[in-house]
C-alpha cells in the first residue's frame, strides 16, 4: 500500500508530512525548506512556476504571480471578501461563468480550485521525492469555518492534483491531533490558529487518544495579511505625507512594501524597532525616492490592535458554544505563523490565564495532524480516534420564512436528528422540503442545499398531520434527508452532494491540460 | 457486565494449555468480583478478555453465580422473594442477547469476535441510555464521557475506515449515533430529566444472571418499562432553537393583542389601535394580515391630512404640499406596495421631484398591477422622456393610444416627442 500523506494547503505556506515510524514528520522541500510558498506565476517566458520560484518572482512580475487563491476558494464572485481582494491583489480577478472568482496569469485565466490544485500537486511531487514511491492519497486541512462549498472546491483542487482526498479536516483540530498524540491524560485544549489569512479557534475534549471536537468558530477572512496589510497602509500614508506621493496605483512599489512589511512584522517578534528602507521606491522628475522609515513594536501594536481584539471575539464564543469557562482549559496551543506576535501571545495569555504550551512548531503543526488522521484512518495500528463536527447548522425552511435548525452547527457526526412538522393549510396535500444550511434564523438568509416535495398527505386539517423530517450525516460529511408522512407511511428523500464550482468535466480537462505541463528526470 | 462467575468444580487451570494473562486472569474467578471488574484485570483488551469468557463458559470451565447489583438486593429482607422471582426474568444485559449468527461472516476484514460484539451490542440498542453506555444513573458529566470516548473508539466507523466489513458498516453506524445521542442526553441535565421520567424502572426488575441466552427461551416475556417509540422520542426534544410550542404561544398572543387592537379601532382610539398592531406584529412578523391593517390604519390616522392632499391634483400643490404627500406615501406604500392609486400618485410625485428612477420604479408596479390601463402608460412614456430614452418613450405612448385612442395626453405627448427627434435630426444634418 502506498503511503498517505497530510498536507496544510495555508494562505501564504503549505505543508506536507507523512508517518514514519508512528511519528508523524515533516517532508523538506528540495530547496530543504519545510514549507513551501503557496504561490504560483507565470515567468516573462511564459514557464509555470510554484512556491519558492513563484515567490521569486513576485516583485518583479507581481501581475503574474498568484497568492492566497484560499482567500477566494469556493466563493461566489459578489462576495464582499472577494470584492475585498480585487482591490488588493496585484494579480487581475475576473468573473467566472459560474459566477465564480477567476484568476489571470499570464495569457491564462485560471479557476481558484485550480490554482490550489497546482500548489498542492506540488506539495505531493515534494512527497514524492523525498519517499521515492508515488502517492495517491492525502488528508487536506482547511480553516474549521469553510462552508460546504469551499470544502468541496478544496476537494476538486485536490482531484486537480491527481489525490484521492480521504478526508477533509480542520486546521486546528489537526493541530490538536498533532499535539495530543502520545498524551494519554484527560484534557480540555484551545487551539488558537491564527495563520497567513484565516483564523480559527476550536475547543476540543480529548482523553486516551480519542479527540473530541467540543466547539469551533473563526473568521475565513482575517490573518497575518491583514497584519501586513495595515503596516503596507501606513507605509504608504506616511510617504504621500512626507513625499507628495501616491504608490497605491505601483504594482512593483506595492509589492516591494509588502515583503517589506511581512519581513518587518516578523523582526518585531524578537526586536523592539525595525528599519524599512527602500531606496529607489518611486521616482518622478526631480529624481528617485527612497523610502526609510523607523517602525516600533508600539507601532505595529496600535495598528493591528483591533484585529488581534476581533479574533478574541470568536475565542468568546467558541467558549460559549462549547459550554466551557476559559479557566476550565488546561492547555493553549497556539498555531499559526501570526501566533508568534508577541502582542498575540500576550493577549491569550491574559484571557485563559495561562501561557500557551511551546511544544510544538506553529508552522508544522498542522501538517502533522493531517497525517496523523491519515493514518488514524488507514492504519488499524494507529489509535488515535477523531470525533469531528459539522461546521454549520442544517435544518428546513418553515412557514413565516423560519429556519428550523435539525442538527445544530458543532455536532458529532456521524449523527441523525428528526423532528416532526406538520401542515400550515387545511387540506394540504403536499410539503415542500427545502434543505437550508447556515446560522441566520431567517430561511432565506441561509445557503439551500437541496428541495423535493412530499405529495399524497390525506386531507385533515391544518395542523393535524405528522410529517416526520429526519437529516442524517454519515462519517465522510454526506447529508441524506427524508420525509414521512406517518399516517400513510409515504417517504420522500434526498441526498444531498454539495457542489464546488468547478463540474466533473471541467475538472477532467484541467488535469488533461496539466498533464502536459508535466516534467520527469530521464533515468 | 455485572455477571459474577465461579470455577467448575473439577476443574484444574494447569491443565489448561493457557497464555500467561489468561492463566492470570482465570486464576481471579473466586466467585465474588464481577467480570466488569475481571475484564480490565488481565491486561489484554477488554474486548479479547470477553471472547476468552464466551470460549471458557462455552467449555463449560466457569459457572455464573448471579449478578453483583441482585446480589445486594438480595441482602434485604424482602429480598428471598425478590430473588427467586427475578430468576425468572430474562436478563437484559448487554452480554445476554440473542443475535443472529448467520450475520458472522468469516470472510470479512473483521474479525469474528469483534462481529460478535457489534452484533451483540446492536441488539442491546434499545436499553435506556444509561445502560447502554455502562454508567450509573446521574453520573457526573465526566462519567458519561468517558464511557462515551471508550465506545466510540470501539464503534465509530473511522475505526473500519475503507475496510470491507459488510453489513457491520451500516451496524456500526447505527450504534456510534445512538451512542452519541445517549452521550448528549446524559451529559445535559434537562434532557436527561425527560429521559429518565419515561424509562423509570423499578428497583424489583433488577436482572440477575442468567449467562446462558439458550436456555432463556423458555422464559416468560417480562413487562419491562416500554420503551418510548421512536415517534415519541421525538416529540419530546426539541432539538432547535424555534422552540415550536412557543412559536405557537407567541402567535396566539399576537392574535390576541390584534384583536384588542381592533376594538380601540372600532372605539376611535387609533394611537392606541396602532400601538396595539405594532406589538402584534413584533410577535408574529410573518402574518401580512397585521401589515394591511396598519398600513390601513395608518392611511385613516393621517385622516383628513391625507384625504386632503390625495384629493389635490399635483399640479396645483405646493412645494411643501408635495414632500409632505410623498412622506406619508413613503410610509404608506409599506404596507400597501400594490395599490394601484398609492402607486401612481407615488410615480406623479417622484416624477415632479425629479426622482426619476423611483418614479420609474412605481410606474412599473402599476403597469405589472394592470396592463390595460392607458394613464398609466401615459405615465410611463412621461417617464421614459425624463429620462431621455425617446424610444421607450413613444412604444409607451403608442401603447396608450392603442389602449385608449382618446387619450388626448398621450396624443399631444406623443407628438411633441416625435416633433423634438424630428427637430433633432434637422440639427444634425445643418
Amino acid at each position: 500500500m502506498s503511503r498517505v500523506i497530510g498536507i496544510d494547503l495555508g494562505t501564504t505556506n503549505s505543508c506536507v508530512a507523512v508517518m514514519e515510524n508512528g511519528q508523524p514528520t515533516v517532508i523538506p522541500n528540495s530547496g530543504g525548506y519545510k514549507t513551501t510558498p503557496s504561490m504560483f506565476g507565470i515567468s516573462q517566458d511564459g514557464k509555470r512556476l510554484v512556491g519558492h520560484l513563484a515567490k521569486r518572482q513576485a516583485i518583479t512580475n507581481a501581475r503574474n504571480t498568484v497568492s492566497a487563491a484560499k482567500r477566494l476558494i469556493g466563493r461566489r464572485f459578489d462576495d464582499p471578501e472577494v470584492q475585498k481582494s480585487i482591490d488588493l491583489s496585484p494579480f487581475e480577478i475576473v468573473r467566472g461563468p459560474n459566477g465564480d472568482p477567476r484568476i489571470k496569469a499570464g495569457s491564462k485565466t485560471f479557476t481558484c480550485p485550480e490554482i490550489s490544485g497546482i500548489i498542492l500537486r506540488e506539495m505531493k511531487r515534494v512527497a514524492e521525492e523525498y519517499l521515492s514511491e508515488t502517492v495517491h492519497e492525502a488528508v487536506i486541512t482547511v480553516p474549521a469555518y469553510f462552508n460546504d462549498s469551499q470544502r468541496q472546491c478544496t476537494k476538486d483542487a485536490g482531484k486537480i492534483a491527481g489525490l484521492e482526498v480521504l478526508r477533509i479536516i480542520n486546521e486546528p483540530t489537526a493541530a490538536a491531533l498533532a499535539y495530543g498524540m502520545n498524551r494519554p491524560s484527560e484534557e480540555k485544549i484551545a487551539v488558537y490558529d491564527l495563520g497567513g489569512g484565516t483564523f480559527d479557534i476550536s475547543i476540543l475534549d480529548m482523553s486516551d487518544g480519542v479527540v473530541e471536537v467540543l466547539a469551533t468558530s473563526g473568521n475565513t477572512f482575517l490573518g497575518g495579511e491583514d497584519f501586513d496589510r495595515r503596516i503596507v497602509q501606513h507605509l504608504v500614508e506616511w510617504f504621500e505625507e512626507s513625499e507628495g506621493m501616491d504608490l497605491r496605483s505601483d504594482t512593483m512599489a506595492l509589492q516591494r512594501l509588502k515583503d517589506a512589511a511581512e519581513k518587518a512584522k516578523c523582526d518585531l517578534s524578537i526586536r523592539d524597532t525595525v528599519e524599512i528602507n527602500l531606496p529607489f521606491i518611486a521616482s518622478d522628475s526631480e529624481g528617485p525616492r527612497h523610502l526609510n522609515y523607523e517602525l516600533t513594536r508600539e507601532d505595529l501594536e496600535s495598528l493591528v490592535h483591533d484585529v488581534v481584539e476581533g479574533t478574541l471575539k470568536s475565542v468568546e464564543q467558541c467558549c460559549v458554544d462549547a459550554g466551557v469557562q476559559p479557566s476550565d482549559i488546561d492547555q493553549v496551543v497556539l498555531v499559526g505563523g501570526q501566533s508568534r506576535m508577541p502582542l498575540v501571545q500576550r493577549r491569550v495569555t491574559e484571557y485563559f490565564g495561562k501561557r500557551p504550551h511551546k511544544g510544538v512548531n506553529p508552522d508544522e503543526v498542522v501538517g502533522l495532524g493531517a497525517a496523523v488522521q491519515a493514518a488514524a484512518l488507514l492504519d488499524s495500528g494507529n489509535d488515535m480516534l477523531l470525533l469531528d463536527l459539522t461546521p454549520l447548522s442544517l435544518g428546513i425552511g418553515t412557514y413565516g420564512g423560519h429556519f428550523a435548525r435539525l442538527i445544530e452547527r458543532n455536532t458529532t457526526v456521524p449523527v441523525s436528528k428528526g423532528h416532526v412538522f406538520t401542515t400550515t393549510r387545511d387540506d394540504q396535500s403536499a410539503v415542500k422540503i427545502r434543505v437550508l444550511q447556515g446560522e441566520s434564523d431567517l430561511a432565506a438568509e441561509n445557503d439551500l442545499l437541496g428541495e423535493f416535495i412530499l405529495s399524497g398527505i390525506r386531507p385533515a386539517p391544518k395542523g393535524e398531520p405528522e410529517i416526520e423530517v429526519s437529516f442524517d450525516i454519515d462519517a465522510n460529511g454526506i447529508v441524506s434527508v427524508s420525509a414521512r408522512d406517518l399516517a400513510t407511511d409515504k417517504e420522500q428523500s434526498i441526498t444531498v452532494s454539495s457542489t464546488g464550482t468547478l463540474s466533473d468535466v471541467e475538472i477532467d480537462e484541467i488535469i488533461e491540460e496539466h498533464d502536459l505541463y508535466e516534467v520527469q528526470l530521464r533515468d | 457486565m455485572g455477571q459474577i462467575f465461579v470455577l467448575a468444580s473439577g476443574c484444574d487451570i494447569r491443565q489448561l494449555n493457557l497464555s500467561v494473562a489468561e492463566g492470570y486472569l482465570l486464576s481471579r474467578f473466586d466467585g465474588a468480583t464481577p467480570w466488569r471488574v475481571l475484564r480490565e484485570m488481565a491486561g489484554i483488551p477488554a474486548l479479547e478478555a470477553d471472547t476468552v469468557l464466551g470460549r471458557w463458559i462455552d467449555a463449560g470451565l466457569l459457572e455464573p453465580i448471579r449478578n453483583a447489583d441482585a446480589a445486594e438486593a438480595s441482602m434485604q429482607p424482602a429480598g428471598d422473594s425478590l430473588v427467586t422471582e427475578s430468576l425468572e426474568v430474562e436478563s437484559t444485559s448487554v452480554e445476554t442477547r440473542a443475535i443472529d449468527e448467520t450475520q458472522i461472516d468469516e470472510e470479512l476484514d473483521i474479525d469474528v469476535a469483534t462481529q460478535r460484539r457489534i452484533l451483540e451490542f446492536e441488539a442491546s440498542l434499545d436499553l435506556p441510555y444509561d445502560e447502554l453506555l455502562d454508567v450509573p444513573r446521574g453520573s457526573e458529566p465526566k462519567v458519561v464521557k468517558r464511557a462515551y470516548f471508550k465506545l466510540s473508539k470501539e464503534f465509530h466507523p473511522d475505526r473500519y475506515f475503507r475496510r470491507d466489513i459488510g453489513s457491520h458498516a451500516a451496524r456500526l453506524d447505527r450504534i456510534f449515533k445512538k451512542v452519541l445521542e445517549a452521550h448528549e442526553l446524559l451529559s445535559d441535565p434537562d434532557l436527561c430529566q425527560v429521559e429518565n421520567r419515561s424509562t423509570v424502572k423499578s428497583d424489583a426488575e433488577a436482572p440477575v444472571a442468567q449467562l446462558a441466552a439458550s436456555e432463556s427461551a423458555a422464559k416468560p416475556e417480562v413487562a419491562a418499562p416500554k420503551p418510548l417509540t421512536k415517534l415519541e422520542r421525538l416529540r419530546q426534544r426539541m432539538p432547535f432553537k424555534i422552540d415550536q410550542f412557543a412559536f405557537e404561544e407567541r402567535r396566539a398572543t399576537a392574535q390576541e393583542i390584534f384583536r384588542a387592537a381592533e376594538v380601540s379601532q372600532n372605539a376611535g382610539r387609533m394611537k392606541e389601535a396602532e400601538a396595539n398592531i405594532r406589538i402584534a406584529i413584533s410577535f408574529d412578523p410573518g402574518r401580512a394580515e397585521f401589515k394591511e391593517a396598519l398600513g390601513g390604519l395608518r392611511i385613516q390616522a393621517a385622516g383628513a391630512r391625507a384625504t386632503k392632499l390625495l384629493a389635490t391634483p399635483i399640479e396645483r400643490m405646493s412645494d411643501g404640499e408635495i414632500r409632505d404627500t410623498w412622506t406619508l406615501l413613503d410610509e404608506v406604500l409599506i404596507y400597501r406596495p400594490h395599490d394601484p392609486e398609492l402607486n401612481e400618485r407615488a410615480a406623479r410625485i417622484c416624477l415632479q421631484l425629479g426622482k426619476i428612477g423611483l418614479a420609474e420604479e412605481y410606474a412599473q408596479t402599476l403597469i405589472e398591477g394592470a396592463p390595460d390601463v392607458a394613464g398609466s402608460h401615459t405615465l410611463m412614456g412621461r417617464i421614459h422622456r425624463e429620462l431621455g430614452d425617446m424610444k421607450a418613450a413613444v412604444g409607451s405612448f403608442e401603447t396608450a393610444l392603442k389602449l385608449d385612442d382618446e387619450d388626448l395626453d398621450a396624443r399631444r405627448a406623443l407628438a411633441a416627442v416625435r416633433l423634438g427627434a424630428h427637430k433633432e435630426a434637422q440639427g444634425g444634418m445643418a
